[in-house]
């Protein structure tokens, strides 16, 4: 397979900004093996990200073509496509068998890991969909190994798709290490081109607007959203990257009801993989405290969570509701300790600033929901400062307790919601965990 | 299509807010004291604008006004705008260009782009910001083949003729409009040209000081 193929094959991209000179896209096209499709479709949606809605597909007087263009305002952040831009995918969608691959873990599966782990198996052979039902720290990521091992061994093309950078991130390394002969590419927002055909494509949701048709299996991590839940494109991405018939397999700690009803084949495990309970979270309210933060005070209560965990050396993630409350705040717990430091979506130093949490360099970060998932910390205390604030529904909740008590050698450890009053979605939560930890039992 | 006139939008000049408050006010207004030709902050004309006058462009420019300075939302802002092209951004300021704008007795001439560069970005960033304002204007000028990106200030004064007169008639009074003031370069050439095609007044306007 020479570059060009291995790069088109499944995608579909923007023809001017191709990692390949102009001259040999055009042959390519001229021969018939590259297909040129239009940007937006007659009736108005992107064909990339299939967005269709007129108040994303807009029309303005087109100079480059003379006319009245459409454009996508969807996914204009990956280059935006027009009415007059072509998009080109590879046309013929051969299987392409590479059946060298090596599967490389020494680690096991608890008994709950192992039946979970033949189920996804069973259903993939099956080609059904199939839904991990497992909480926070239940080993998801490894009882997936012998399925996507199976699935490479039949010359499958396999997507593990998640909706954060950060998830990507920490999945890629694992996978890479336990398939060392397998070409994985992985995908985000500022990645490098990688070389060669990958069998597997780490990536987050976003980019799968740019595969069509791609992959013969696809697993979801972290899938709460779907279906149908506050972004709808995205699931629309996962769709269109998987070929018709492929199956699907759904990951999640805190699964959508629509989800649940959705899935016939289902894995539960209700247990954390050291076998311990997991942490519930323990209410404690704060009266007024957006009103002290405001006024430059940290909440007493606070105060003593915090400095327990300085003195006892517990690195700690503190959670606020709003960006603005986090920027406000972070001079007044500098007070405490000039080295706790801040983390929210759009800090660029994030990925050094966990890092030194983890190391000791600081002792704990004021965090948003970005750090809800996908991170362990060993023995990590964890406090939600408004739990109460509409931003937490139960499984953002859920997730952010799900950080305590994920080592073997620190199973255990503090969760406290403090709150301006006791909200549905905690109290959610809180009984989720319960049921959790009493199923888990048997 | 964007800027279909309504009856509203004919009687009234109000402009509905496109971008939340919070986003709005990460965008810096160009402060009351500053040069009274291109907007840089401080008092009377600035350095810039004086050496100007010790040119062959003296004289060329009567007054002008920036609206906005420079800063890391502005650098976003003209990101998604010019680079990522999307188009309806030009609606940001279009109350404020409006407001600005609309009692002039110069007709609006914006800056125009090269034929080459304007079917790359598909439209023309200025034209596009006086059209969401809804205020009327006329190109007087088209742009020579030489680009001002890469050059320095010194290649940039020397640089000859930047734009042609089309040939369309011009009025007394001329408020020349570009997206972006940076170091004044092709304001001047525009301006030249247009007294050379026989200019009263002109007058600059800018969204932003650089």
């Amino acid at each position: 397979m020479d570059g060009l193929e291995a790069f088109f094959k499944g995608r579909i991209w923007l023809k001017d900004f191709t990692p390949f000179p102009e001259e040999q896209i055009e042959r390519s096209i001229a021969i018939g093996d590259l297909l040129v499709t239009k940007g937006i479709t007659a009736d108005g949606q992107c064909a990339r990200c299939l967005e269709k809605s007129p108040h994303k597909i807009l029309s303005y007087n087109c100079a480059k073509c003379g006319n009245i263009c459409y454009y996508c305002r969807h996914c204009i952040q990956m280059g935006r496509i027009s009415s007059c831009t072509e998009l080109i995918s590879w046309a013929s969608s051969s299987p392409q068998l590479h059946l060298n691959h090596s599967f490389n873990w020494s680690g096991t599966l608890t008994a709950a890991q192992k039946i979970a782990s033949t189920e996804v198996a069973d259903s993939l052979a099956r080609k059904e969909n199939h839904l991990v039902y497992a909480v926070c720290g239940a080993g998801k990521t490894e009882l997936l190994f012998q399925p996507i091992f199976d699935a490479l061994q039949k010359g499958l093309r396999i997507c593990i798709a998640a909706p954060r950078t950060d998830v990507v991130l920490e999945l890629s390394p694992r996978i890479r290490a336990v398939f060392p002969l397998t070409t994985v590419h992985t995908l985000y927002g500022g990645a490098p081109v990688e070389e060669g055909f990958a069998n597997i494509v780490i990536s987050t949701t976003h980019q799968l607007y740019r595969f069509e048709n791609a992959f013969d299996v696809m697993i979801v991590d972290e899938a709460d959203a779907f279906p149908y839940s506050y972004d709808e494109a995205l699931e629309r991405a996962v769709l269109k990257a998987a070929k018709p018939d492929s199956p699907i397999v759904f990951v999640s700690a805190t699964p959508s009801d629509k989800l649940l009803k959705a899935t016939a084949n289902r894995s539960e495990i209700f247990r954390r993989f050291h076998g311990h309970d997991l942490p519930v979270p323990v209410f404690k309210p704060l009266w007024g405290y957006k009103k002290k933060l405001e006024r430059n005070t940290i909440p007493q209560k606070l105060v003593v969570w915090i400095e327990e965990r300085i003195a006892k050396k517990q690195p700690f993630l503190l959670f606020l509701p709003t960006i603005e409350l986090i920027e406000h705040s972070i001079p007044l717990f500098k007070k405490l300790d000039g080295r706790i430091e801040a983390v929210h979506s759009k800090d660029l130093q994030r990925k050094e600033k966990v890092m030194a949490l983890r190391n000791g360099n600081v002792p704990g970060l004021l965090t948003s929901t970005i750090l809800e998932r996908g991170i362990t910390i060993p023995n990590v205390q964890v406090a939600v400062v408004g739990a109460d604030d509409a931003l937490f529904n139960a499984s953002a909740l859920i997730q952010i307790a799900g950080r305590v008590g994920r080592s073997i050698s620190y199973p255990a450890g503090d969760i406290s919601f403090f709150h301006d009053g006791i909200s549905r979605e905690m109290d959610k939560a809180k009984s989720m965990i319960t049921f959790y930890n009493r199923r888990g039992m048997r | 299509m964007r800027h279909e006139p309504t009856w509203r939008s004919l009687f009234f000049r109000d402009f509905a807010e496109t971008v939340c408050p919070s986003c709005k006010a990460q965008f810096c207004r160009v402060p009351k004291a500053c040069c009274g030709i291109c907007g840089l902050p401080g008092d009377g004309i600035c350095r810039d604008c004086s050496l100007w006058e010790r040119t062959e462009f003296a004289g060329l420019v009567h007054s002008g006004k920036s609206l906005y300075l420079y800063n890391e939302a502005m650098k976003t802002f003209l990101h998604q705008y010019k680079f990522l092209q999307d188009v309806v951004l030009s609606e940001v300021f279009a109350g404020d260009i409006n407001e600005v704008l609309h009692h002039s007795d110069a007709m609006l001439v914006p800056i125009p782009m090269n034929t080459e560069k304007l079917k790359k970005r598909t439209f023309s960033q200025v034209d596009e910001l006086l059209a969401s304002a809804g205020l009327p204007f006329t190109h007087l000028l088209s742009k020579t083949d030489q680009v001002q990106g890469k050059k320095s200030r010194q290649e940039r004064l020397e640089s000859t003729k930047l734009f042609e007169w089309n040939g369309n008639k011009i009025p007394d009074k001329i408020m020349l409009i570009d997206d972006l003031y940076a170091t004044g370069t092709t304001m001047r050439h525009a301006a030249k040209e247009l007294k050379m095609a026989g200019a009263g007044e002109i007058e600059l306007f800018t969204l932003i000081r650089a």
